[in-house]
């Protein structure tokens, strides 16, 4: 055992959360430690999320624009392309995304601890090096930040030779020709999408009525319709009651319905589960609620107030990186009472399906609930320039005001640059703009923000339309 | 080959058979054991996307002997499936085609590499070895999340050099009219095993990972587009030499390797690595030679 050292914060994980969490301490001159259990900075968001599955959406992106380009080229990609050739580019990206990690992490003084910690008391973490080595440190706030691991079920055995979650989908030797996905949120849907417009024959299997039930379902259905265009299947209200290799070459999953699907491999993405079992949480006083999940307050505080938790350990969907940061750096504040502001209001959601899809603030269907008839404005990536010199018009975006027609409540977007785009929404919603803002406001020209404008002017076409129908009553 | 391994200063060789060695190792005369064709075709199917059970089945089909011996090993304990496996195409299809194609494959490498008569004990440790090294390499590469389909390979054949080097050293023996002392044996064994297994797997064709994992195992840090798979060979190699022979290779000094925190195996996690034993064992007795 090693002598203890002590900290004024002690941080457990360096993925988003941890990671601005220690950065946001440090920057207010605290002593901090960063603990993280991999080898590298960042969690899993690099190493086997965010990171691996956008390179590898980019590559499938790249060959969909030379696909729009068939009359020039004329080829298809071959299905037997070893996955490392699809993700060249992986080991630079994620060698970039280290590199500055840790100079973010020097540059501001953070001590960055490779080790696995657990909670030995309220301030004590002991923390095991890899060699078995141990020693305690000794913190007046703790943080801990520890992320998620894919969920799994009994019915659904994950080999990750066969049957794989979204940690093992990338270690495949090949691209699969069949790939049947388990789940419906954001991975399931990114990685049908990647596939499916590598080649692959994709089905995509849910318990929900509709993928994404969270995000609008008007902006959720032109992604469907785009991944039935690649050759994608959904079977949705089904439930899998087994899945097996059949010990030939398919993966066979059975529903309640009696339906079998067969393909080559399987993506289990049924839901992350917070990495918690082996923090000792009980040593500090702390203990889960009925589904497991650490209580914690809106600044991630739990019920023992120096600790607190942050990011996907929380258990909140859509697990987000940007929400994650937010959170960290909330925690923090909170922690040392530093102003913590509110802008955790309007995180947007982003999800990288092809086409992207993000939303801010309020959609059609909860501006309904709240107000009496908000007003919808439309502007398909159709009637917008860019996307038509871009071949990418299957594409929407929406504004909901409320029923004035002049307060912007939200944005929802599906189209190319969605995840880009939501930005512009962001900063209105976050200035409390006026619709007429977009209307007054001149965009560069092609581009795809103009469908703000186009959205607007829909939306004061609706607006006079209403006034006049109260004038007239 | 991707990497280079750093040139280390040779001493000048004492023994004559160890210089005639270097020589037919220079002038690439050793005779290197043929790959049976129904193991290189087998091979090719394991990286062939489009490979068929049905057409693995009618390949094993092609060698009576074989086809006896994948059945027997599918009803060993290791393998065993609920009802006793009666035929090659049952086998395929309660045993998956991947541990088929392995079981294949090991099998008919057997024959043509491990085979050098009189050191009838050292070829045996040699397969055991090799067996329980693809064993661990499976189970490490579940752990860590690599690809566990290529890990079998690349721990089966990382130490194929060294049944062809004694294969060469009792040739040479013979020519000479000098006896081979065991401990000979193993220095050269030891001290040539990886240019003669990169001879083999040039001439057999073996996949870029498996030939890096021969190349590199011991100095993963050299491997370039597969150093994932050469640690895990690596330490899948270690493993297997402690499960063989506990006394030469005891757990303290098989847990001091560098080789655990490079694949980010905390102590914990070589817990549930070497509780692994009985089924290494089982892998292991499946087949013997």
């Amino acid at each position: 055992m090693m002598p203890s050292s002590a900290y004024d914060i002690v941080v457990v994980g360096s993925g988003p959360a941890g990671q601005k969490a220690a950065i946001q301490g440090a920057k207010a001159g605290k002593k901090v430690v960063l603990i993280e259990q991999e080898q590298g900075i960042g969690g899993n968001c690099v190493y086997r999320g965010t990171i691996p599955s956008k390179t590898l959406r980019e590559t499938a992106l790249q060959f969909e624009r030379l696909k729009r380009s068939n009359e020039v080229f004329e080829g298809r990609l071959r299905l037997d392309l070893p996955m490392t050739v699809l993700l060249h580019r992986l080991d630079e990206v994620v060698k970039a995304h280290e590199c500055y990690m840790a100079d973010q992490l020097a540059r501001n003084g953070v001590t960055y601890r490779h080790g696995r910690a657990r909670l030995v008391s309220p301030h004590e973490v002991q923390l095991e090096t890899i060699d078995g080595a141990s020693q305690t440190l000794l913190a007046e706030t703790i943080v801990l930040a520890t992320g998620s691991r894919p969920c799994s079920i009994p019915e659904v055995p994950v080999d990750h030779e066969h049957v794989l979650d979204s940690d093992s989908i990338l270690s495949m030797i090949y691209l699969p020709r069949s790939l049947t996905v388990l789940g419906g949120g954001p991975i399931a849907c990114e990685y049908a999408s990647t596939f499916a417009l590598l080649g692959v024959e994709v089905t995509l299997i849910d318990r929900a009525k509709s993928p994404l039930p969270f995000m609008d379902s008007e902006i959720v259905s032109v992604f469907q319709r785009g991944l039935e265009r690649q050759g994608g299947r959904f079977y949705l209200g089904q439930t899998v009651t087994e899945v097996a290799w059949d010990g030939v070459s398919s993966v066979v999953a059975r529903l309640a319905n009696g339906m079998v699907v067969k393909s080559e491999k399987m993506l289990v993405a049924l839901g992350r589960q917070p990495n918690i079992e082996e923090l000792n949480l009980e040593a500090a006083g702390l203990s889960l609620d009925e589904k497991g999940l650490l209580p914690v307050n809106d600044h991630g505080q739990t019920v023992v107030p120096h600790i607190y938790a942050a990011g996907d350990m929380l258990g909140r969907p859509p697990a987000l990186a940007s929400q994650a940061m937010e959170d960290g750096r909330r925690a923090v504040s909170q922690a040392l009472g530093l102003p913590v502001g509110d802008s955790a209001n309007q995180v947007p959601i982003g999800i990288y399906t092809i086409p992207e899809i993000a939303s801010i603030g309020l959609d059609e269907e909860q501006a309904a609930a709240r107000y009496r008839g908000p007003l919808v404005g439309r502007a398909p990536f159709t009637e917008i320039a860019k996307g038509q010199i871009t071949g990418a018009c299957d594409g929407l975006l929406k504004l909901v005001t409320d029923p004035s027609g002049e307060r912007l409540l939200g944005v929802q977007i599906v189209g190319e640059n969605a995840t880009e785009l939501i930005h512009l929404g962001q900063m209105a919603l976050q200035d409390g703009a006026n619709i007429d803002r977009f209307i007054d406001t001149i965009f560069g020209f092609p581009t795809f923000a103009e469908a703000y404008r186009v959205a607007a002017l829909d939306i004061l076409g609706q607006r006079r339309k209403r006034q006049e129908l109260a004038k007239a009553a | 080959m991707s990497g280079e391994l750093p040139q280390a200063t040779t001493p000048v060789p004492t023994d004559p058979l160890e210089q005639l060695l270097i020589e037919r190792i220079r002038k690439g005369a050793i005779e290197l054991p043929l790959l049976p064709q129904v193991a290189s075709r087998i091979l090719a199917m394991v990286y062939d996307p489009d490979a068929e059970a049905a057409k693995l089945a009618a390949l094993i089909h092609q060698d009576q002997a074989l086809a006896a011996h994948v059945i027997r090993i599918a009803n060993s304990p290791a393998y065993m499936t609920r009802n006793p496996v009666v035929s090659l195409q049952h086998a395929v299809s309660m045993l998956g085609m991947n541990l088929m194609s392995e079981l294949a494959f090991s099998a008919s490498i057997k024959g043509s590499a491990f085979k050098v008569p009189g050191w009838d004990d050292e070829v045996k440790g040699l397969w055991h070895y090799s067996l329980a090294s693809g064993a661990y390499a499976k189970e490490i590469a579940r752990m860590r999340r690599f690809n566990v389909e290529s890990a079998y390979l690349c721990g089966l054949l990382h130490g194929i050099g060294r049944p062809v080097v004694l294969q060469t050293l009792v040739a040479l023996s013979k020519e000479q009219g000098t006896t081979l002392s065991k401990e000979l044996v193993h220095q050269l064994l030891d001290g040539y095993y990886i240019q003669v297994g990169l001879l083999v797997a040039d001439e057999w064709g073996l996949p870029p990972p498996v030939v890096e994992s021969i190349g590199f195992h011991s100095d993963y840090n050299y491997a370039k587009t597969a150093k994932q798979e050469c640690m895990t060979t690596c330490l899948a190699g270690r493993m297997a030499k402690h499960f063989l022979d506990p006394e030469a290779l005891d757990e303290a000094t098989l847990r001091e390797h560098v080789v655990f925190a490079d694949l980010n195996l905390y102590p914990k996690d070589v817990d549930a690595l070497l509780a692994h034993k009985d089924k290494i064992r089982a892998v292991v007795e499946a087949m013997p030679l």
